[in-house]
């Protein structure tokens, strides 16, 4: 938390006469509590989904959009992150074994019953809502690093597990699927259709999010991560709260593993280990898990930006490292929190050249 | 029966024993203060009254029920509050949003605040609603603190040293908030170092030392009890020498 000398009542709109050293006091403000207003939010929901639903139509190419459906439903997952480290503080990283929890419940479900991809979904995000429950257990006891550290063996376990799990998890190999089931006129197997259903549940994920931040859970949760023990003072139930948010957050790891499953058709369990969980800690911090779009920011920089820049895999892990740096350096709320504060300093700028002020203390 | 009942606690830390049977009882009409030096088992008289640490013995009834280690969170469900010696708040949100979450927690049906903002007008904070709570100077941080305990709907608020750090002005600012309260039905029970203010604001004291109760009354009658001197001010040691 940075500790940032504001004298009462400034909430991060530029005051008047701002030295330099404070304007990247500006940029590193923890403002994430700041309310935007109703308008702001609405312009830039209503762009954004509008630039995400024409992408299809874009002519950016096969390729273009293979990567943009796999930052779809990483995004998804990271939501759920986003919810339980960015709003209740319990940071993860083995989310991808969770994630892996959901794909894998889902496959087997197809192979040894013949489920399909719809009547599998909600058994495979309840595993997954269970297993994040039970692995959030020793949050009751240990906090901070102490749990980041089981979460990741977690993972180890989860990948080991599959391993050596025959032919029931497909072993080393992993297993295959086939297409989503079409709906009616909907064939998934269109690259295109299989985005919109991906995008579709992307909106989900950022409606739930959305709901949850500005509702009365939400501050319990923010009351959590602030203060445990005054939390517990004013009679908040934390630990039943902290295994609910891990639950909440399996949900969403579960519906983003049966997307990534039936959108590769075929999954191994490289996929849900160290490394990607790590890549999923890094993106939601890369974006800010405090903010609506933190996450999905996050995961298009690290799933585009070795595209962008041609990088291979190895130099791709030297840039997200240096990202991470200028990003823990420069802007500690994430990519989202500067750019809210810069649309705070510029809003600021503006009153305070119109010699007004919109009401604020 | 008075509403809160402390019958024989203790608690002991390993070796330490920081309450050593403590019988205490605490109507929500009035103001009691707790005093003592450090060390003397105030702020352990509190957290384990409020639930944050288990009672090594001894029981608390609160409105004829035992709450005894029942946990922090039903405590303050039940309307039994404490606030905390350092000013507590929940630093990265807002004014208005730190006292709404104890708000919500609180009774929806308790006619005294219909909103949150009730409640900062009460404290004098509602002027600095937007302000994020870790940058809000020492005086406001406590009556925000105040806030949040108000928020949870108290009938009993328990107060750790409310004019720790406070300057005069603001401390007296600070009894007056306090004073308010009892006529509104909040029974307040405070611990601080401020024997005038104490005795101004106090209908009765109870004093430790030791973990032990050993002077309870009316304030003039127990800063003038021999023990309670003795307590505060060392043993006198001409007395001693002749």
């Amino acid at each position: 938390m940075p500790m940032i000398d504001q004298s009462a009542g400034k909430t991060g709109g530029a005051p008047e006469g701002v030295r330099p050293r404070d304007r990247l006091a500006l940029l590193t403000a923890d403002n994430a509590a700041v309310p935007l207003p109703a308008g702001v939010q609405a312009i830039t929901a209503i762009l954004l989904a509008g630039l995400l639903i024409a992408l299809p139509w874009l002519g950016l190419g096969y390729r273009f959009l293979s990567i943009a459906i796999t930052t779809l439903y990483t995004a998804i997952g990271l939501y759920g992150l986003g919810l339980q480290f960015g709003q209740a503080g319990i940071m993860s990283v083995g989310h991808a074994a969770l994630m892996g929890v959901g794909a894998y419940a889902s496959a087997i479900l197809s192979v040894q019953l013949g489920l399909g991809f719809w009547t599998s979904l909600p058994f495979a995000m309840a595993l997954s809502a269970i297993v994040g429950g039970v692995i959030g257990l020793p949050t009751l006891r240990v906090g901070g690093q102490h749990y980041i550290i089981i979460t990741f063996c977690f993972c180890a376990l989860f990948v080991i597990v599959l391993t050596n799990g025959g032919t029931f998890t497909g072993s080393a190999t992993g297993l295959d699927v086939g297409s989503v089931t079409p709906l009616p006129g909907i064939n998934f197997d269109k690259l295109s259709n299989n985005y919109y259903l991906v995008l579709a549940a992307l909106f989900l994920a950022l409606a739930a999010t959305y709901l949850i931040g500005i509702s009365r859970y939400g501050r319990t949760l923010r009351a959590i991560r602030e203060n445990e023990q005054l939390a517990r003072s004013v009679g908040i139930n934390v630990d039943l709260h902290k295994l609910g948010v891990l639950m909440v957050s399996g949900l969403f790891a579960g519906l983003a593993g049966v997307l990534q499953l039936y959108y590769l058709r075929h999954i191994s369990p490289t996929l849900f280990g160290a490394f990607p969980s790590l890549y999923l800690a890094l993106m939601v911090m890369l974006g800010g898990a405090r903010y609506l779009y933190g996450p999905l920011i996050g995961a298009i920089i690290v799933n585009f930006l070795p595209e962008v820049l041609n990088l291979e895999p190895v130099d791709a892990r030297i840039a997200y490292g240096i990202c991470l740096l200028l990003v823990i350096l420069l802007l500690p709320g994430g990519v989202g929190a500067g750019i809210k504060n810069i649309y705070l300093a510029i809003r600021g700028g503006l009153e305070t050249q119109g010699g007004g002020s919109n009401g604020r203390a | 029966m008075a509403a809160l009942e402390v019958r024989g606690l203790r608690k002991q830390f390993g070796g330490v024993v920081a309450l050593n049977g403590i019988d205490l009882d605490i109507d929500t009409d009035r103001v009691v203060g707790i005093v003592g030096p450090n060390g003397s088992g105030k702020t352990t008289l509190f957290n384990v009254v409020a639930g944050v640490h288990p009672a090594t013995g001894g029981t608390v009834r609160w409105q004829g029920q035992d709450i005894t280690n029942i946990g922090a969170h039903r405590i303050a469900r039940k309307r039994l509050v404490r606030t905390f010696q350092q000013a507590m708040s929940f630093p990265g949100l807002t004014v208005d949003e730190n006292v709404r979450i104890a708000w919500e927690q609180g009774r929806r049906d308790d006619s005294r605040w219909a909103s949150p903002g009730m409640i900062l007008d009460f404290v004098g904070l509602a002027p600095l609603g937007r302000a994020i709570a870790g940058s809000l100077p020492f005086g406001s941080l406590r009556r925000l603190g105040l806030a949040v305990a108000l928020g949870v709907s108290p009938e009993l608020l328990l107060l750790d040293e409310p004019g720790a750090g406070l300057n005069d002005s603001e401390a007296q600012a600070f009894a007056a908030v306090i004073a308010q309260l009892p006529p509104q039905g909040i029974g307040v029970c405070l611990i601080d170092h401020d024997m005038d203010m104490m005795a101004d604001l106090c209908d009765r004291l109870v004093v430790l030392d030791f973990g032990t109760k050993i002077a309870e009354g009316p304030p003039g009658e127990v800063l003038s009890d021999p023990k309670v001197r003795e307590v505060y001010l060392g043993p006198d040691k001409k007395a001693a020498a002749s």
